[in-house]
């Protein structure tokens, strides 16, 4: 081979190993799924943003955990500015955007709210992100060599399955955390207002009667001092 | 295949390029909180990456040499497990030891106003909780693995951590059964102490006025 080409094929042959390298390095790519729950405020709007690529979807799950009426205002907007979804005083909910290139902005609203925070539980999960690279090929990092060559793939396809199998477990697991901690609260409230409102009744009651005889008592004794 | 120190040396320097991320607008003293409720004995690595709005181009600017932000994260007790500052792009991480709701909560460290000056922080953020925090490459470098043994080891990793979830759901779900009938027992008993207290209250008070009365020659 002469040097040119001897030059091109190595030059082609690691240009693909770079590029994988290159999209190995996820670098501080987002999961495809991810949760947070933050405290909203009273009378607070926060709001976050999500790059996507076009021909990817995105489905947001949301959910209510705490606080007084357990409702918040939902909204997404598309990178262009336009409204997609807007939930009134819901508890919970869910949708799935089929997306384009940019930032979609999704907010949580509890201005409606003057006195009680929200504790609001949300999901992403992103699908079709990663396009053009395959964030899990670890060839390059593995040691050693798999005998059984034939049977390997049938192999790999088993564990992608079990794979997607649990990932789609942890999710229905992270929902019933949250549904699980939103009756928690609730029931907590629950127990904090038998109290509370026990204690006022006493209270009340004891009163009230103390009240009834004094005033009873008083008719006559200012009777009598007429009288006389 | 790459060496282990040259695979280290990529992945060090791939967390400071970006891709896509949830990203929002924090002010200057504004502080925000998310909640993780996690088992116990679970690692949680949070990346975050800072912008600054520049008004001069209009845009924000990939990264702002001087401004920091503060991290702290609380445990269920709200006793502080984690209080550090970190330049404009940190990766901070922690171990849980009582299951719980911790908090993690970020501000920025800027004490000089013309930083900000009407602009607003833009904050990436990523939080990895349990089997996701794990580095596969680095696994299999250290204990050097064919692909077959990672991905097997991925999984059990994985069934690993549902497991765990599992088990804090039970005493999480035993805590909830308490307060339900701690709660409907209380209710049971005040109903009952209340028409007491009714019956008595209305019996002392029926026979007081009655005394009251004859006293007072009325009746």
């Amino acid at each position: 081979m002469t040097p040119v080409r001897r030059f091109l094929c190595a030059w082609l042959v690691s240009l693909p190993l770079a590029w994988d390298s290159c999209g190995v390095q996820a670098a501080f790519s987002q999961a495809m799924d991810s949760d947070f729950t933050l405290n909203l405020p009273a009378g607070r709007k926060e709001c976050f943003y999500q790059t996507m690529k076009r021909d990817a979807s995105m489905e947001i799950e949301y959910q209510v955990l705490d606080g007084a009426g357990l409702d918040v205002d939902f909204s997404i907007f598309s990178p262009s500015g336009q409204l997609l979804f807007n939930d009134q005083r819901k508890s919970d909910g869910v949708h799935t955007v089929e997306t384009e290139d940019g930032d979609y902005m999704f907010c949580f609203d509890n201005t409606f709210s003057t006195v009680s925070d929200k504790l609001v539980f949300f999901e992403l999960i992103l699908d079709n992100m990663d396009t053009d690279e395959d964030p899990e090929n670890w060839k390059e990092y593995v040691h050693g060599i798999d005998t059984l060559d034939m049977k390997l793939e049938d192999i790999m396809d088993t564990i992608n399955n079990v794979k997607a199998r649990l990932s789609k477990s942890v999710q229905i697991q992270t929902l019933l955390r949250a549904f699980e901690a939103r009756d928690r609260n609730i029931q907590e409230s629950n127990f904090e207002r038998v109290n509370f409102w026990s204690v006022v009744n006493l209270v009340v009651m004891v009163m009230v009667s103390g009240v009834q005889v004094y005033l009873v008592r008083s008719l006559f004794e200012d009777k009598k001092k007429i009288r006389t | 295949m790459l060496s282990a120190p040259a695979a280290r040396a990529f992945l060090l320097l791939s967390w400071i390029s970006s891709i896509s991320a949830l990203y929002f607008h924090i002010g200057e003293t504004e502080k925000k909180c998310f909640i993780e409720e996690i088992p116990d004995e679970t690692m949680v690595i949070g990346k975050y990456r800072t912008q600054l709005w520049d008004k001069q181009s209009g845009s924000f600017l990939p990264a702002t040499p001087g401004l920091g932000m503060h991290v702290e994260i609380k445990d269920p007790d709200t006793k502080i497990i984690l209080s550090r500052q970190y330049g404009s792009d940190g990766r901070f991480t922690f171990t849980s030891h009582t299951p719980g709701e911790h908090q993690i909560c970020l501000h920025s460290n800027s004490t000089k106003m013309a930083l900000f000056a009407g602009g607003k922080l833009r904050v990436h953020l990523d939080i990895q909780v349990g089997e996701h925090t794990n580095n596969y490459p680095e696994i299999a470098a250290k204990d050097k693995l064919t692909e077959l043994q990672l991905r097997v080891r991925q999984l059990l990793d994985q069934v690993e951590q549902i497991q765990k979830e599992q088990n804090y759901q039970r005493y999480r779900e035993e805590r909830f059964r308490m307060t339900s009938e701690s709660t409907n027992q209380r209710v049971l008993w005040w109903s009952i102490t209340q028409t007491l207290i009714l019956i008595i209250t209305g019996i002392w008070q029926m026979k007081h006025l009655k005394s009251f009365f004859e006293a007072k020659k009325l009746v």
